[in-house]
């Protein structure tokens, strides 16, 4: 396989043939059946989140109360709700506001986490402490209390569930971003570059982060698919979004009460949450092997 | 040290969405036997919004009780058990078949005899006189007499920090007149004083109880035989009870459990025997299930949609018309209430308090393009959009009202953001009694004076939505003190009007109270509130 090279360390700091390289990447997701099928997922909701409201039969609160409590039809694909709206619809729209909101925090913590984790490997001293005891401190907590505390903290709004996803992701990019820095600071090119007289700014992104890069796709690929059940989950639970929102989360709590009789308004928002984080997890899982080398 | 850490999470994860996708497969699985119901869409829409509480029971019981079994019926959990301190359904069943209330109310609102035989008023309403019933015996042994009914009043209105402390500040004096006889004065007349009578908490206690916690002595048709706390409480027959021929059964228990649905659960498995707490889609379920007979009557509480009249937006009378054209009560109560209850037209005083209610005042047309004028009139389109945040608590068919309202809102041109709230939020500082728009769920009152009094006069305790119209403040006030009925009748049929064409609230549906129960049982008669039904003259079907 030509990625096993393209992935390679040593020579990141030029980039010769980038293009092909992001393509052979990109065909890497193909690349097992199991990752092709998780990277199908993805596509295939990422497709929904940016066309779902062109595709989408009605709108995401339109309510036909004559349709109400229907079973899925031709007319209706996943049924209705208790209100007479078609859940299909909803789950269309909801895909743009989960994917939206769980991808942007996603790349707002990696951008964070990996300047911070950068900042304190290869600075050490007592930034590095400080930054990591306070990580230290936030991963104590359960990610899914720390949201929640921090939720009771900011109020709710579409922007306090992309920040809660900031706060509880960054601190683990953080570590994993670090671990990486302190190794390959002790490597020859690191030391050339030093002597050269480089600026630590230049040697930490120039030098080192293309070193860091290969784990922190990986890592940042696992956070996103935790990020999208984190923000299903407090749209389960009420405090990330306000009704009538289509977050598959809210679906499933607003469905709840109705299971017995509309199943349907319930298994298929579920589903979706189901799906598309299996999707990512095994996408990130086949990003995983190729990257790091393992078969 | 990276290439251990990704496989477990990935195991967990995977793991737990298997989880997922299982439970819910179940739970799907399960409901799919009932799919029938849910196909005929909002069935009894052509709702009963008759004054009487009628019964949806689909046959009528035939065969008149006979006496005897022991009746297991699913309750919350009770906490307290001294009747000044009452609250909920469970707690008040069991004090209400312990005990007995001086007057009692019947499933049509209408005041009934129960240790007061009979009665008479004079001195224009200032004074009214009970005669007791004879041969009434406490569970202990000793004689029931109205030294007892003296002390449990003295009692109810002296012990600081009650809602009876409020409730009776208006009673002068209660005094014993006769061995039978008690006479209470008022300081101001009160056309409702008998429904006050009546309150939960006005169980007659007898005279000197120390401790009513741990104390069961009333004079009612069941003794207590046995009580553990969070699992049950077991009631059997009073053999000497006053009334010949009740109670019908040997004993009542009453099961507590947390939650409804393992309630209907139980019921549907033969466990228990009565429910009277369950969600729209259980009870629905419930309907088709044989040897379960099922009760569905309309009650007197709702959910009030209110906007606060005494700044901007809600201050223009435009604004409070518009959002009331702009509202659809009948799909609003087909759709979130399913037809169950009553359809509502923005006054408390519904269609079941009987002549009190007006039914020639028409429910109002929905018309969007006026309310859209109005709003044009009020300073309010499409540049400058009338928004507001829909305040409501997180229980009942609430935030379906919201996300309605919204969508209905919204072809007029308003703009909703709905805050779906706990309980605890809505209800603390800055909540209900501040915010602008929110929904608030008010229980059912035998008597509508208590709505006005509390909610909507001027200074009303809990004036949500800030209403203050001297004319009706003028008729409130009337109504509570006149005794004539007829008079009474007129002034509430004018407040009604006053509310329907002025007032800041919409009031889209009266709630329904449902219960179940095994039809090897007979002669349930279920009241709006729940805890209220009488069981005395339950008993085992016949046949």
């Amino acid at each position: 396989m030509t990625v096993t090279q393209s992935s390679s360390p040593a020579n990141s700091g030029v980039a010769p043939g980038r293009g092909r390289r992001l393509l052979s990447s990109f065909r890497v997701l193909f690349d097992r059946p199991v990752t092709a099928f998780g990277t199908s997922i993805f596509l295939l909701f990422l497709f929904l989140a940016v066309a779902g409201p062109w595709l989408a039969p009605y709108g995401s609160n339109e309510q036909i109360y004559s349709d109400a409590r229907q079973p899925p039809s031709l007319a209706h694909w996943f049924g209705t709700d208790q209100l007479g709206r078609d859940v299909f619809s909803r789950i269309l729209y909801g895909s743009r506001e989960v994917l939206f909101e769980a991808g942007l925090g996603t790349l707002m913590a990696l951008f964070l986490g990996m300047t911070l984790g950068l900042i304190a490997g290869y600075r050490r001293g007592w930034i590095d402490e400080l930054l990591m005891r306070f990580f230290d401190s936030l991963l104590a907590l359960p990610a899914l209390l720390l949201a929640l505390l921090l939720l009771g903290t900011i109020g709710r709004s579409r922007y306090s569930v992309l920040i809660v996803i900031v706060i509880v992701y960054t601190p683990i990019i953080a570590r994993v971003a670090r671990s990486v820095v302190l190794s390959v600071r002790e490597k020859a090119f690191v030391e050339a570059a030093q002597i050269q007289g480089e600026s630590s700014l230049h040697i930490m992104f120039r030098e080192i982060l293309p070193s860091v890069m290969p784990a922190l796709t990986v890592e940042g690929a696992l956070r996103f698919s935790y990020a999208i059940f984190l923000v299903a989950s407090l749209g389960f639970l009420g405090v990330g979004v306000q009704p009538p929102s289509p977050n598959w989360g809210l679906l499933v709590s607003e469905a709840r009460p109705h299971a017995a009789q509309l199943p349907w308004s319930l298994f298929f928002p579920a589903a979706a949450i189901a799906l598309v984080v299996i999707g990512v997890n095994l996408m990130a899982d086949g990003i995983k092997r190729i990257l790091m080398g393992e078969r | 040290m990276l290439g251990t850490r990704f496989p477990i999470h990935n195991k967990r994860l995977v793991g737990l969405l298997i989880l997922l996708i299982f439970s819910l497969l179940i739970v799907s699985c399960g409901g799919t036997t009932q799919e029938s119901t849910s196909e005929d869409v909002a069935q009894p829409a052509e709702a009963e919004t008759s004054g009487s509480a009628e019964v949806e029971s689909a046959e009528e019981p035939s065969a008149p009780a006979v006496d005897g079994g022991t009746l297991r019926v699913a309750m919350q959990p009770i906490v307290n058990i001294d009747p000044i301190a009452i609250s909920s359904d469970s707690e008040v069943l069991v004090a209400n078949h312990v005990y007995d209330y001086l007057i009692d109310i019947d499933a049509q609102s209408k005041i009934v005899p129960r240790l007061a035989t009979k009665w008479s008023t004079a001195d224009g309403g200032l004074t009214y006189v009970f005669q007791l019933a004879d041969g009434v015996k406490w569970h202990d042994g000793s004689d029931f007499s109205a030294a007892d009914v003296v002390w449990t009043f003295e009692r109810l209105r002296s012990t600081e920090g009650t809602p009876t402390a409020d409730l009776y500040n208006n009673i002068a004096s209660i005094e014993q007149t006769g061995d039978l006889e008690v006479t209470f004065k008022l300081s101001e007349p009160n056309s409702f004083f008998l429904y006050d009578l009546s309150d939960n908490h006005a169980l007659i206690l007898k005279e000197g109880t120390e401790d009513a916690h741990t104390n069961f002595n009333g004079t009612g048709p069941f003794k207590v035989e046995n009580y553990s706390p969070e699992d049950r409480i077991s009631l059997v027959a009073n053999e000497d009870y006053f009334i010949e021929g009740q109670p019908k059964l040997d004993g009542i228990d009453i099961i507590f459990f947390n939650d409804d649905s393992a309630a209907v659960d139980a019921l549907t498995g033969g466990q228990i025997d009565l429910a009277m707490r369950m969600p729209t889609a259980l009870f629905q379920t419930l309907e088709e299930t044989p040897g379960i007979r099922t009760f569905s009557i309309p009650t007197n509480g709702f959910d009030l949609v209110r906007l606060r009249s005494d700044r901007e937006p809600g201050n223009n009378p435009l604004v409070i018309q518009a959002l009331k054209l702009a509202t659809d009560r009948e799909a609003i109560f087909n759709v979130v209430q399913q037809g169950y209850g009553a359809l509502g037209n923005d006054t408390p005083i519904g269609p079941l308090y009987g002549d009190y209610f007006d039914p020639s005042i028409a429910p109002l047309e929905r018309d969007v393009e006026t309310a859209r004028a109005l709003l044009a009139d009020a300073g309010y389109d499409e540049n400058n959009p009338l928004s507001l945040t829909l305040h409501t608590p997180d229980t009942g068919g609430r935030p379906d009202l919201a996300a309605v309202l919204k969508e209905q809102w919204a072809e007029a041109g308003v703009e909703i953001e709905i805050s779906v709230e706990p309980e605890s939020v809505y209800y603390g500082d800055d909540g209900w009694l501040e915010v602008d728009l929110g929904i608030t769920g008010w229980g059912s009152r035998p008597y509508p004076q208590f709505y006005l009094d509390t909610m909507l006069v001027s200074d009303a305790k809990w004036n949500e939505s800030h209403f203050s119209d001297e004319e009706f403040d003028q008729l409130a006030a009337e109504a509570a003190k006149t005794l004539d009925d007829g008079r009474r009748v007129s002034l509430y049929r004018q407040m009604e009007r006053i509310l329907v064409d002025r007032g800041p609230i919409l009031v889209p549906y009266f709630f329904a109270q449902f219960a179940a129960i095994n039809d090897q049982f007979t002669g349930l008669d279920l009241k709006a509130f729940a805890g209220r039904t009488d069981l005395r003259e339950v008993g085992l079907s016949g046949s």
